[in-house]
């Protein structure tokens, strides 16, 4: 029995490993790869970029799909660490996709985006933030606006609400390289704005108790107080501000942008803003669709991160439905089309639920409008909204360029 | 075959360089420490190799390297024509990264390794737990590692590999060397001193045996193996940060050893070539056309779950783990000539 254990094994191995990759590929729909974090503590993030982009596909098939040629995601965990993101791209590859969905923090585009690049299968990235992500190389774009466009809107906003704004308190999780980034953008915003600066406190996200950094930081009396984290500790942070006394407004930062947040500070969330990527507000033929579909799938109003997933399955639809146009997918193979479909996708502008995008050369978004919402708690201090407060249109203003050093 | 190699290139590089730190927390254990430093030591060469190829060795577009290594380079070059196209980085400094890394590693360990291994059993895993999150913590904390972001855009020796799958120049020469090490080990007069030491440390002080020498050998034999494992990594990932090598690795390393047997260096081997692709292996099982919905479905969304429970199955049904040295000898009276081992 136990002699034979090892033969057995090693065989059924071999067939398990030999069957998987041998899946026949199918002519008939076309497939788009979706490789993000179903599981690990990313999980909560990647569930909602699936649920977006499977709403895109069922969006777009209904309108016909690439004229007539059904859609058809294939869609792998990168579970949350490099290696898996990269185990998740070389399976979708391998199957055949045309373009690739993902993944889900920046962290794993700087492991994986170059493994796409070198096989040449455009990447579009729907929440990779960081700096430094189209730059990867020519097959890498992402519809996620970097941070240095969308978070100082939320300082903006508060100094239009409370102009007397001079002493800000900046809080970061050290730990987190979302945070990290997003910390950078904010202190470099309230420095540009002539505010002053008060010094900067850090944490863990997994932190819980936060008095020496805010009884380093109240002595100081600041009128703002900025907070980049995640859920739990960012919430705890804003509980504790808001229980030591501090009254000033509250700016939180993207980790912070999650309903997660209402059950961590109950009443204290109450009046925090967020900047904002996207609205489910937001009023085009597109969005209202994706918003009635997210409603009656999940009796809630769609996040930011569904949103920017679903805008990232939209752009591969319609660059697909061009390029079928002026060349036609029949006539392509497989590496053709992902190239043209590359060259394609970077060309063409979108009427996407984020509002009307392009893209830049480089694969950067060209996003024209961002919001900021505030928290809104009810009375039971136990669920609450987010409340759009002010849209802000990039486009209108002269652009202030992102400089590349931000 | 093309195919196979696209998914699972990656995968089985992976595996190799996996095999090299379930080694590397094997010989400590084989002198009696459990000590969980290995992913410490794995970041280190991390850092080491990122910070080298994307700062240091980096010649600017046209010249060439600072002398002694540019020399190195052409030799290796023509002794060993493996890089592509030319256009890569040199395999040869990747090499010189492994050996700065694990060198490294080892003077870390022989540091921390005196006053760390006066403690034992559970003391010190706890110690060692401790320099992992400490290491962490610096390397959020340094300019020169990049913070959370970490370091990125790791130069490739093969640029045009979308598969990985051509470090296996490097990671099966260096696996199969790090086996020969600790086989040869297992049987040299030091290697019977640590395993002395490992039964009855008060028998073998008795018998003339240094503790404290051959402890910290042991540690820093280790450390070398997770530091060049963790040099060759950073470019196998195409990036490094604090989230490599971290407490959690720890637990994954020695559930390798576990699993694949504590008392012979093949059960290491195997369990670390078994544990690394068994939750690829799950994902492609989920893949096979006609399973019923609802299986694809669980094998899908569960595969991490199935890897646990397979893990905990592991442990109760073969406490000793796999692989045992009197499984090998019975294998080998039942048939002489036994083909080394399937490897997994």
């Amino acid at each position: 029995m136990k002699k034979s254990f090892f033969a057995v094994s090693s065989v059924s191995l071999a067939l398990m490993l030999g069957v998987g990759a041998a899946i026949a590929q199918d002519a008939e729909p076309i497939r788009i790869g979706v490789a993000v974090a179903q599981t690990s503590n990313v999980a909560l993030l990647g569930q909602e970029q699936v649920i977006g982009a499977e709403i895109a596909a069922q969006y777009f098939n209904d309108l016909g799909g690439i004229n007539g040629r059904p859609i058809e995601l294939v869609i792998q965990d990168t579970a949350g660490d490099e290696a898996g993101a990269i185990n998740a791209f070389n399976t979708v590859i391998a199957e055949g996709v045309v373009g690739i969905v993902g993944p889900t923090l920046s962290q794993q585009a700087f492991a994986a985006d170059p493994i796409a690049e070198a096989a040449r299968v455009p990447v579009i990235a729907p929440s990779n933030t960081a700096r430094g992500i189209p730059e990867i190389g020519a097959y890498i774009a992402r519809v996620s606006a970097p941070v240095a466009l969308v978070a100082p809107n939320a300082v903006r906003t508060a100094l239009e609400f409370d102009p007397e704004i001079q002493r800000v308190a900046v809080f970061f999780a050290q730990n987190d390289a979302f945070a990290t980034s997003e910390t950078g953008t904010f202190q470099e915003t309230v420095t540009a704005l002539g505010l002053e600066l008060l010094p900067v406190q850090t944490f863990q996200t997994t932190d819980t108790d936060f008095t020496t950094q805010i009884t380093n930081i109240l002595p100081l009396n600041p009128d703002l107080a900025i907070v980049s984290g995640l859920a739990a500790d960012g919430g705890n942070l804003v509980r504790q501000l808001r229980e030591l006394g501090y009254e000033g407004l509250i700016v939180g930062g993207n980790g912070l942008n999650t309903a997660n947040i209402f059950p961590v500070c109950q009443a204290f969330c109450d009046g925090i803003l967020i900047a904002q990527a996207y609205s489910y507000s937001y009023e085009n033929e597109v969005n209202s669709a994706f918003r009635d579909i997210y409603f009656e799938q999940q009796g809630k109003e769609p996040p930011q991160f569904s949103g920017q997933a679903f805008a990232g399955v939209q752009v591969f639809v319609e660059a697909l439905i061009e390029l079928d146009n002026t060349v036609g997918l029949d006539t392509l193979d497989l590496a053709a089309t992902r190239d043209q479909l590359n060259t394609t996708l970077l060309g063409l502008t979108y009427d996407t639920p984020l509002g009307v995008i392009s893209f830049t050369p480089e694969g950067e978004i060209n996003q024209g409008t961002f919001y900021v919402a505030q928290i809104s708690m009810n009375e039971d201090g136990q669920t609450g909204s987010f409340v759009f407060v002010n849209t802000i249109d990039v486009t209108a203003e002269a652009t202030p360029e992102a400089t590349p050093a931000s | 075959m093309d195919q196979f190699i696209t998914t699972y290139g990656f995968l089985i590089i992976m595996m190799m360089l996996q095999a090299v730190l379930a080694l590397s927390l094997y010989l400590p254990l084989m002198a009696g420490q459990l000590s969980l430093a290995t992913p410490g030591f794995f970041a280190i060469g991390g850092y080491v190799a990122a910070v080298l190829s994307t700062q240091k060795f980096l010649p600017a577009p046209g010249t060439t390297f600072p002398e002694p290594l540019q020399s190195f380079v052409t030799w290796l070059a023509t002794v060993f024509p493996l890089t592509p196209t030319g256009q890569g980085f040199p395999i040869g400094l990747v090499l010189v990264e492994m050996v700065i890394g694990g060198l490294l590693c080892g003077l870390v360990a022989i540091l921390i390794g005196l006053p760390a291994l006066r403690l034992r059993g559970i003391y010190l895993a706890l110690a060692t737990i401790a320099f992992v999150e400490v290491l962490r913590v610096v390397s959020l904390n340094l300019p020169i590692t990049g913070g959370a972001i970490g370091i990125f855009g790791i130069p490739q020796p093969f640029p045009t590999d979308a598969t990985k799958f051509s470090y296996i120049v490097i990671a099966l020469p260096f696996l199969l060397l790090c086996m020969a090490y600790v086989y040869r080990l297992e049987r040299s007069r030091v290697g019977r001193a640590f395993i002395a030491l490992r039964e009855d440390e008060l028998a073998a002080t008795a018998m003339g045996i240094n503790p404290t020498y051959h402890k910290v050998l042991a540690f820093a034999m280790g450390a070398v193996m997770a530091g060049m494992a963790g040099a060759m990594t950073a470019h196998v990932l195409n990036t490094w940060n604090a989230r490599q090598g971290t407490f959690d690795a720890s637990i994954l390393i020695l559930a390798y050893v576990i699993i694949g047997g504590s008392r012979t260096f093949l059960g290491p081997v195997v369990g670390a070539l078994l544990l690394t692709a068994l939750p690829e292996v799950l994902r492609q099982v989920a893949g096979i056309d006609g399973l019923p919905d609802f299986l694809a479905a669980f094998l899908r969304d569960g595969r991490l779950v199935i890897y646990g429970f397979l893990i905990a199955f592991g442990v109760l049904s073969f406490p000793q783990g796999l692989l045992t040295p009197e499984l090998l000898k019975r294998k080998k009276k039942a048939s002489a000539p036994l083909p080394p081992t399937g490897g997994g």
